[in-house]
């Protein structure tokens, strides 16, 4: 639980947000007689769409939503900004986020707060003829989508997990979208790139490049997550119902990937999200969607903020970063009450 | 552990601290600050914890009781329904306070998961002991009412063996059925081809009728979740 955010509260708003959405358990009260759930505090609520298909707990919550209250659900893509940015600046309410992109933005003061893990495992970094393992990305080129995108901030922090500098060892080219790093690569002005579903189950069955990492098995990326819920941290705080509901709604989506992912595939084709069954199935398959029971989502936040401050690219510790941009209270409390 | 017979005879060689190396004691404030307030401890004093201990109320001996069981949370009072069950008859879930019910979803032509979610639970219920299974009342709500009549839930449940003293299969109009999914979390939808796509969750609803625990799905541990409906039938009931 992050101190900060409960010390943003008066005395007054906490304990009414605690007896009304069971938050009383952490005051240690929590076997008085339950109260009615109530309905969120807000009708509507955005959530960020971004290309990556990995995110499809997001795109899947849409009628969970509903039924959680929310009578309008507004879909943000991510043009010419990050989803931790769309929900930093007031753009978009709740979404999953890949976290590396949202740490900066905690470390830059950003209203934004990181409420659970979902997934690990996403990622894919790959390599043309001229690269086979992490340190030989050194003096190569490296197509990114811009400085300071996930893409960039997780590449960064490989390079400093093997002590490269990703300031002076790597040539940067920066193509203004994740589809376009894809496209650079195959024209050969990359030597490598990092790949977000759909785009590694395209590499496979194109047979084009070299896997370098695969953050779904290689440790110790495997062990952390690479996307998680986060939120504008005025939302939470003004509509704590409506918060743990979205939560929940995002949760039970990624339960029904896990456990039905030729539904979640079908839904996601029919959505739109993405046209071909079979990539849908294989990325859905291929990610660890169940994984938000049993990892803690602070490791993840305290490593990757190490690995950053190691590339100069947060400048907080982990502890402050976790004090002002976590909330784990909700998720907590959805870890008892739904299981799997 | 702490001997508290022998604490009035010699300070010097009793207490908690006895048997730590020096250094340890020296290298920790807290440590010697506990120290010196043992060693000034009076005979009286020796005395009174010596029989609290012989009581069993000192703290040390609470260290050694068993943990408690973890308890479920209180999510929120049940949604109330009254369906038509697989003999025509009305049931409500206000008439089976005092049992702990379990609440899922279905439908009698389903060929993939909700046969495998009803013969789970169908499978739990039998691991029981008698009296236990007296005291659990499994209900499964058609998301299908305008196919599933009562002598098609009863066909149903008997072809899953269901104990149908402890189960009832339930049905209603197309807006009973509409009211219910929608007030326990149940995505609903018909699909061209006559299946009915919707969420697989089990809810299971204390002696008092408050929504203790959800399961997604139908992987779930067996055994996790009988250990949820013995946990609520050692509760006592309130409200």
């Amino acid at each position: 639980m992050s101190g900060s955010i409960i010390g943003r509260y008066t005395r007054r708003d906490f304990l009414t947000h605690a007896s009304t959405i069971g938050v009383a358990g952490v005051l240690g009260v929590s076997h008085r007689d339950a109260a009615a759930e109530p309905p969120p505090e807000v009708s509507k609520i955005r959530i960020v769409r971004s290309p990556s298909i990995c995110l499809a707990p997001s795109y899947l919550a849409e009628e969970l939503l509903r039924l959680e209250g929310f009578s309008e659900i507004e879909y943000i893509a991510e043009v010419s900004a990050s989803g931790s940015k769309l929900l930093a600046d007031g753009q978009a309410d709740a979404s999953m986020v890949p976290v590396q992109e949202t740490i900066p933005d905690i470390d830059a003061g950003r209203p934004v707060v990181l409420l659970g893990g979902v997934h690990s495992g996403c990622y894919e970094l790959f390599g043309n003829g001229r690269v086979s393992a992490i340190r030989d990305l050194k003096g190569k080129t490296v197509a990114i989508s811009s400085m300071g995108a996930a893409d960039h901030v997780f590449i960064a922090s490989i390079l400093a997990y093997v002590g490269m500098n990703p300031g002076k060892d790597i040539n940067w080219v920066t193509t203004g979208s994740i589809p376009e790093t894809m496209r650079f690569f195959v024209e050969g002005k990359a030597d490598a790139f990092l790949a977000f579903p759909p785009q590694p189950q395209e590499m496979r069955a194109k047979k084009i490049g070299r896997l370098i990492v695969d953050t779904a098995v290689d440790r110790p990326w495997s062990q952390y997550f690479c996307c998680m819920v986060a939120a504008n941290r005025t939302f939470v705080q003004r509509y704590p119902v409506a918060t743990k509901r979205a939560i929940r709604a995002i949760l039970k989506a990624a339960d029904i990937c896990a456990q039905d992912p030729e539904r979640a595939a079908k839904y996601l084709v029919d959505k739109g999200y993405e046209r071909r069954y079979g990539v849908a199935l294989e990325v859905l398959k291929g990610l660890p969607y169940d994984r938000w029971r049993q990892t803690d989502p602070e490791d993840t936040v305290r490593f990757h903020a190490l690995r950053l401050d190691e590339v100069g690219l947060v400048k907080s510790d982990p502890n402050k970063l976790i004090a002002q941009g976590t909330d784990w209270r909700f998720l907590n409390e959805l870890k008892r009450e739904l299981k799997a | 552990m702490w001997h508290a017979g022998t604490n009035h005879e010699s300070s010097e060689r009793t207490g908690p601290l006895r048997n730590l190396p020096p250094q340890t004691r020296e290298g920790n404030p807290a440590g010697s600050r506990l120290t010196a307030k043992l060693l000034s401890l009076s005979r009286r004093h020796a005395l009174v914890l010596s029989g609290l201990a012989l009581a069993g109320w000192v703290t040390p001996g609470l260290a050694h009781k068993p943990k408690g069981e973890a308890r479920l949370p209180k999510i929120s009072p049940a949604p109330e329904f009254t369906l038509t069950d697989q003999d025509g008859k009305a049931v409500s879930l206000k008439d089976r306070r005092g049992e702990v019910v379990a609440v899922t979803f279905i439908y009698a032509s389903c060929v993939d998961t909700c046969p495998l979610l009803t013969a789970k639970l169908v499978g739990i219920q039998r691991k029981l002991e008698p009296k236990a299974a007296s005291k659990v009342f499994f209900t499964g709500i058609t998301v299908d009412p305008e196919r599933d009549t009562p002598e098609v839930l009863k066909r149903y449940g008997q072809a899953h063996g269901a104990d149908s003293a402890h189960w009832a299969f339930l049905t209603g109009t197309a807006e009973q059925i509409d009211d219910v999914t929608k007030r326990y979390g149940i995505y609903r939808k018909k699909q061209p081809n006559g299946d009915v796509d919707h969420t697989f969750l089990t809810s299971i609803i204390d002696r008092s009728g408050t929504l203790r625990v959800q399961y997604l799905g139908w992987r779930f541990d067996s055994n996790e979740f009988l250990g949820d409906l013995r946990l609520l039938l050692r509760e006592p009931r309130s409200g």
